[in-house]
């Protein structure tokens, strides 16, 4: 197991561990969401040169996408704004606890115990992109109402429900944190097997249980860690570390697959497919009807969109998973045809291939954010010295003008991120272990069920090339 | 280190390294010389919001084109991505932008000029001769899917 | 307690902190000044519309865009334009010394009504300045006026040159002069090219002359009454202003025209801009409808009226330039 404690290099368990260093970087980040909410309600309404417009969508996404994910997984999670005001209140404290604080404490209902509304929200907001993504006031309302409805559930749940139920943001950056190379785990399992109190999930004087409901002696994914670091600071037995691995060591981890995750990486994918057809095509027809809302264009545009991310794409990829059931079927061996596939059922090994689709769609994601972040990343100057639009020049850079950066180079880094992308979905299909207790698969056989999934992927990239590079 | 190094080989590591031969032998590949000759271009392109028209434009590499930038209802601009180049027209006094096509590849047009809420997405493409990005990318990547495949699933 | 005291010092501080010192900001900033907001005219245009100042105070204007590219200028002033940029803000001083009711426009093309995104700044008489409405200040009347020409008429002709252009440098070649009375700018101004045609036919100095060489006079006489200097400065006025309608060829076929035409098109009148390419229809116009048309505008057409926007001497200019889509000079 190529795995390195990065607690064990002086400073960085102190530093983890510490409240200081999370809290500062909490209250900027929450300031500058503050200013976002502002800036888009009082502000210019031209995007370009609204800090909230301009801050979020392009420099906060830019930081999401192409650092924070791929490098740290949920670590964008550990200083969020949205859920902090929430989270203080419902704590009673800033830093270690210090008694008790509001809210009613709900258990999260057991149906809703999914991503499901994760997925939801995400859809919603994705069929209004292109007016949020361009309309300060309305970037601002959506952003308003996170907090809002974030703080509502910090007081009437326990525990960080926003964060792990109905966060948009959330469903994607947990999804995609299984390909970083960090991960939060347990040193010694034994040692929390004798630990009675489970303190890391419980609570104790130093901080508090588990924001997260994740039990971190079970952790094996990094799906729903938010690395909040509580667990370090409330473990008696210092039995919890921050590991350097390889990338994408949780996508051949057989265990926690579902449906849910399973559809987020199909709406993420659709998405940045689609996205990379409306907003960097040369389709006016196609833009106008993503922003016009309420006309038939939209209808007929948000209807294909639905269409696309929840029936044609998991069905294509239902087809090619069954396909490949079909061709790898041993039949040397046991009478009943279903044994005979290395996944009793479809469904099965539907879930199971979906995580080929996760370097897939983060690769997408990437390669699609590169075009429209490095060409305006040259708004960032002007909007840090007049965020408001209002004449200011606090930094001497709002007359700043507009240059694209590395435009002859980005497609270059486009289809390499895609080339990447396309290969390590196809190692991961390829490399799709059957479920745990089942009988072991011939190496052949692997390789056979794994070939249409390698199609699908091949055919999604290709794609993806010709809409972003051709 | 060596030890493991070398059983990576033995395994199937050396099929690797053929095919990151192969790809680096792709990449430097020298594009094949394109037969036409260059010929001067006039394209005019109506830019509206918020879309050129035509959306694509094709030229030879070498030829020297001419843009000449028509806007239909408020200023709008044409920055070509790769080029560097930026032409900026109001309706009624349409600007040309002369260059050469020297560098062969796929370019994104982009406005420069606010002109409206989707402004940063009003793109166009130019194309000069083949892509020849596209053309590699494919053949790397069929090429890497094949020698993933053929690897299988060892370590 | 103590850590917890400062964590909850350093929440305060940073946030709303912060927005307390933007919106002091805001407000220092234009205590004095008229925040003047250009929007497209479909979506509200200038914002305040009408601004009231009083003579010889400044007003400091602070100009931004919330969509497109705009300009602000002031009718028949001298001052340059300035742009006025979305999302940005640009200050202008203005003083005015006379009082009066003054029209200020946009002065980049903003879409098909763009002509219509126009202001007022009424500027009050200081006290013991004259009040100019209790001034007799005698009326000029514009040409168009004092003649009372009927502004929408058909002006056509069939009686067109047969041969191409008529041409000002062939009639120069020739030696000869027409009458003087001719080139009185009262009189051709009155009259359109093909009654001064007609005109010159019967005189004796072009009985030995082609019927294209009488054209080429008729050219030549246009010519007379005017200089490079004004019509570059036509032509300047015709590209920022009528050529998004009337074309840069001035055939009617400007990017505007089609939607002009068509939001125009059940008003009974002619349908898109007029094209000063037509013979038939240019030459029996006279340049005392053509500036009566720029001055009151169409009535009606989708044609602007640009009284309060060019002075006197800039719309003769542009008459000036609009023949030169028929004649050469």
């Amino acid at each position: 197991m190529s795995r390195l404690e990065l607690t064990r290099i002086p400073g960085i368990k102190t530093a983890l561990r510490s409240r200081w260093p999370q809290l500062v970087l909490r209250v900027i980040a929450l300031a500058g969401f503050a200013l976002a909410i502002v800036a888009g309600i009082s502000g210019t309404p031209v995007g370009s040169r609204n800090f909230a417009i301009v801050f979020v969508w392009i420099g906060w996404w830019a930081l999401l996408m192409l650092v924070a994910v791929p490098l740290f997984g949920r670590g964008w999670c550990s200083i969020c704004p949205i859920p902090m005001p929430g989270e203080w209140l419902q704590q009673g404290s800033l830093l270690k606890p210090q008694g008790k604080g509001l809210g009613l404490g709900w258990r999260w209902p057991n149906k809703l115990r999914n991503i499901w509304l994760q997925n939801g929200a995400f859809v919603l907001v994705a069929l209004f992109s292109t007016v949020i993504l361009t309309s300060p006031l309305t970037s601002a309302l959506v952003l308003a109402a996170f907090l809002v409805v974030a703080v509502a559930a910090s007081l009437v749940f326990e525990r960080r429900a926003f964060c792990r139920y109905l966060c948009p943001v959330g469903g994607f950056i947990g999804l995609y944190s299984q390909v970083a190379p960090l991960e939060l785990r347990v040193k010694d399992s034994s040692v929390c097997a004798a630990h009675t109190e489970k303190t890391c999930y419980q609570g104790s004087a130093e901080g508090y249980g588990c924001p997260w409901q994740v039990f971190p002696p079970g952790l094996v994914k990094n799906t729903y860690c938010g690395t909040c670091m509580e667990c370090l600071r409330t473990c008696p037995h210092d039995n919890l570390t921050i590991n350097l691995r390889p990338f994408g060591a949780d996508l051949e981890k057989p265990s926690g697959r579902k449906l849910d995750e399973a559809f987020k990486a199909f709406i993420m994918l659709g998405s940045a497919m689609i996205y990379s057809a409306v907003m960097l095509g040369p389709w006016g027809f196609l833009k106008n009807a993503a922003y016009n809302i309420g006309s038939l264009q939209w209808l007929v545009y948000a209807a294909a969109f639905l269409t696309f991310i929840f029936l044609a794409l998991p069905g294509l990829f239902y087809a090619a998973v069954a396909l490949g059931q079909a061709l790898s079927s041993n039949n040397a061996q046991v009478v009943r045809v279903r044994q005979r596939r290395p996944f009793s059922t479809h469904r099965q090994a539907f879930i199971a291939f979906a995580y080929s689709l996760v370097p897939l769609g983060l690769a997408a994601w990437i390669a699609f954010s590169l075009s429209f972040v490095l060409a305006n990343l040259s708004y960032l100057w002007p909007v840090i010295s007049d965020p408001l639009g209002w004449g200011w020049d606090l930094l001497r850079t709002a007359q700043a003008p507009w240059t694209p950066y590395l435009s002859g180079v980005t497609p270059i880094l486009q289809a390499g991120v895609l080339l990447v992308g396309l290969l390590w979905a196809a190692r991961t299909a390829l490399r799709t272990p059957a479920a745990p207790g089942a009988r072991p698969v011939e190496p052949r056989q692997q390789v056979i069920q794994a070939l249409p999934v390698i199609l699908f992927c091949s055919a999604v990239s290709f794609g993806l090339l010709g809409l972003l590079v051709a | 280190m060596l030890k493991r190094l070398r059983s990576r080989l033995a395994n199937g590591g050396w099929k690797w390294g053929i095919f990151s031969i192969l790809m680096l032998l792709i990449l430097i590949s020298p594009v094949p010389a394109f037969s036409a000759p260059p010929a001067d271009r006039h394209i005019k392109i109506n830019a509206s919001s918020f879309e050129y028209d035509p959306g694509v434009i094709r030229v030879n590499p070498g030829d020297r084109v001419t843009l000449e930038l028509s806007s239909t209802d408020v200023t709008h601009g044409i920055a070509i991505d790769g080029y560097n180049l930026q032409v900026t027209a109001e309706p009624g006094q349409n600007q040309s932008l002369t260059f050469v096509a020297d560098q062969q590849g796929t370019y994104r047009l982009r406005c420069s000029v606010t002109c409206g809420a989707l402004h940063p997405f009003m793109i166009g493409k130019l194309h000069v001769g083949p892509n020849t990005l596209l053309l590699k990318s494919i053949l790397i990547a069929t090429l890497g899917l094949a020698v993933m495949i053929w690897t299988g699933t060892r370590q | 307690m103590k850590a917890e005291a400062i964590a909850r010092w350093l929440l305060i501080l940073l946030l709303p902190v912060l927005l307390l010192a933007a919106l002091l900001l805001r407000s220092q900033g234009s205590s004095q000044a008229v925040e003047l907001r250009a929007r497209m005219p479909e979506q509200g245009g200038w914002t305040p519309t009408d601004m009231i100042m009083s003579a010889g105070q400044p007003l400091l204007l602070r100009l931004t865009s919330d969509d497109v590219l705009h300009g602000f200028a002031i009718g028949q002033s001298d001052e340059p334009a300035v742009d006025v940029f979305p999302g940005k803000m640009t200050e202008l001083t203005l003083l005015f010394d006379q009082p009066g009711k003054y029209t200020y426009y946009c002065t980049r093309w903003c879409g098909a009504n763009h002509w219509r995104m126009r202001g007022t700044i009424e500027v009050l008489p200081n006290p013991g300045q004259p009040d100019p409405t209790q001034v007799d200040v005698p009326n000029e009347e514009s040409l168009f006026m004092r003649l009372g020409v009927e502004l929408d008429g058909h002006p056509h002709t069939d009686l067109v040159p047969e041969q191409g252009r008529p041409d000002a440098h062939r009639a120069a070649a020739l030696g000869i002069a027409p009458p003087e009375s001719y080139l009185v700018p009262e009189y051709y101004r009155t009259h359109s090219p093909v009654e001064v045609f007609t005109a010159l036919r019967r005189e004796p100095f072009s009985a030995s002359l082609s019927d294209q060489q009488v054209w080429d006079f008729v050219a030549w006489i246009w010519q007379q009454g005017t200089s490079s200097e004004k019509l570059a400065e036509g032509q300047e006025l015709y590209t920022r202003n009528c050529a998004a309608c009337h074309g840069t060829s001035g055939a009617g076929d400007g990017v505007m025209a089609a939607q002009v035409a068509a939001e125009y098109a059940n008003s009974g009148h002619q349908s898109g801009p007029t094209n000063f390419t037509n013979p038939q229809r240019s030459l029996a116009t006279s340049p005392a409808i053509q500036q009566g048309k720029i001055i009151r505008g169409g009535m009606g057409t989708g044609m602007p009226y640009w009284g309060p926007i060019f002075t006197e001497e800039q719309i003769w200019s542009l008459v000036d330039y609009l023949w030169t889509f028929q004649f050469d000079y």
